[in-house]
């Protein structure tokens, strides 16, 4: 079983490589958009490497869930409904949805992917 | 050789146009990977370029088909490890005037046309993204930028594709993966032989180069595309029609 420094690790080296950023930049707490300056096909691309570094099959929408923001029953004027929060809460445990819930304007779903939820994602798939 | 160590797959890549695609990548140092549904003929054409000292692989294949499009782009990282050049070719035309268009004329058009450049390139995009570059080169037509009576599906196909091509082209930039599309005019093919022959050659006396295309002067220019020439280059369609394009002259 994988260790999750060991997880970290990898997962800066894939975030360094992808996003090419300094190693430095890529702490735990960093967001991928905010912080890093992923743009949407960044996340394929770092589906695909982590696909091929931890040798695992991640399925569409599993560690992004972007399809729910094109889902008009989860998104209501620019908002995350309530439904689609308890949706974006399953789909995505790793992330901190606390701050988020008082203004889950949509523009700040992409915050919630940081580094460490990453870094969560992989070491329980690899437990499992 | 301007493609040495390169691979290339070159979809409908046995005849006509893609025919002289193919033999020129290849001439140019390329591997390729011939894609057809006409398996007989792409597999002599592999056997004549590796005759030749080059290196070719004939896969059958329906660009229709994801699961055809997954194999062949599994086959070919098997044998090549690498792919760095997709030549969407692949083509039909099914010409009827609107009113006598049956539904699976229009289908088959648009099925093969347009759905086949969205299943090779899908399933392209994941080695060339690894790999941080890659060349996409969609064949397009001059019919989808100037519409043709007789053509709608084939036109709007090709119109499909001239837009899919500026889409992916801006998706996949940041990774390095330029997309380009080539829109011939009147080429000299066994496909527009009809065409040709219908209007009793009047379409040559409107091309200000006057003489129809042949399948090398397209080849040149996805050569070109394809060649690190092009790196810089992203999201254009190269009309290669002699100047059909142009409209009235006096």
């Amino acid at each position: 079983m994988a260790d999750k420094q060991e997880v970290l690790q990898k997962v800066q080296e894939i975030l360094t490589d992808a996003l090419g950023v300094d190693e430095e930049e890529v702490a735990e707490d960093a967001s991928l958009v905010a912080d890093l300056g992923a743009e949407s096909i960044d996340f394929l691309d770092i589906v695909f490497r982590l696909e091929k570094t931890f040798n695992i099959k991640i399925p569409r929408g599993d560690l992004f869930p972007e399809d729910l923001l094109s889902d008009e029953q989860y998104v209501q004027e620019g908002k995350i409904t309530p439904e689609g929060l308890k949706v974006l809460k399953e789909k995505v445990p790793y992330a901190d949805l606390n701050e988020f819930e008082k203004n889950p304007d949509v523009s700040g779903v992409a915050n919630l992917f940081t580094v460490g939820m990453i870094v969560s994602y992989v070491t329980d798939r690899l437990a499992s | 050789m301007r493609l040495e160590d390169k691979v290339a797959i070159v979809t409908g890549g046995a005849q006509g146009i893609g025919r002289s695609i193919t033999s020129t990548l290849a001439q140019e140092g390329s591997a390729v990977v011939i894609t057809d549904v006409n398996k007989e003929g792409a597999e002599a054409l592999a056997e004549e370029i590796n005759s030749a000292g080059g290196q070719a692989l004939a896969l059958e294949g329906d660009v229709r088909s994801e699961d055809d499009a997954q194999k062949v782009i599994d086959a070919t990282l098997e044998s090549f490890q690498h792919i760095d050049i997709l030549v969407n070719n692949a083509g039909i035309v099914r010409d009827y005037l609107v009113i006598s268009m049956k539904p699976a004329d229009w289908q088959d058009v648009i099925d093969i046309n347009l759905g086949g450049v969205y299943n090779f390139s899908r399933k392209v995009i994941r080695p060339m993204l690894m790999a941080r570059s890659g060349k996409i080169i969609n064949i397009a037509s001059l019919a989808g930028i100037t519409g043709g009576r007789g053509q709608a599906n084939y036109a709007a196909s090709k119109a499909g594709i001239i837009a899919f091509t500026r889409a992916l082209a801006l998706e996949l930039a940041p990774k390095g993966i330029t997309v380009n599309a080539v829109a011939p005019g009147m080429v000299v093919t066994q496909m527009s032989e009809r065409v040709r022959s219908f209007t009793q050659d009047k379409v040559k006396s409107l091309i200000p180069l006057a003489r129809y295309a042949e399948p090398q002067d397209i080849a040149k220019v996805v050569l070109f595309l394809a060649s690190s020439d092009a790196d810089y280059i992203t999201g254009q369609v190269i009309v290669v029609d002699g100047g059909l394009g142009l409209g009235p002259r006096w």
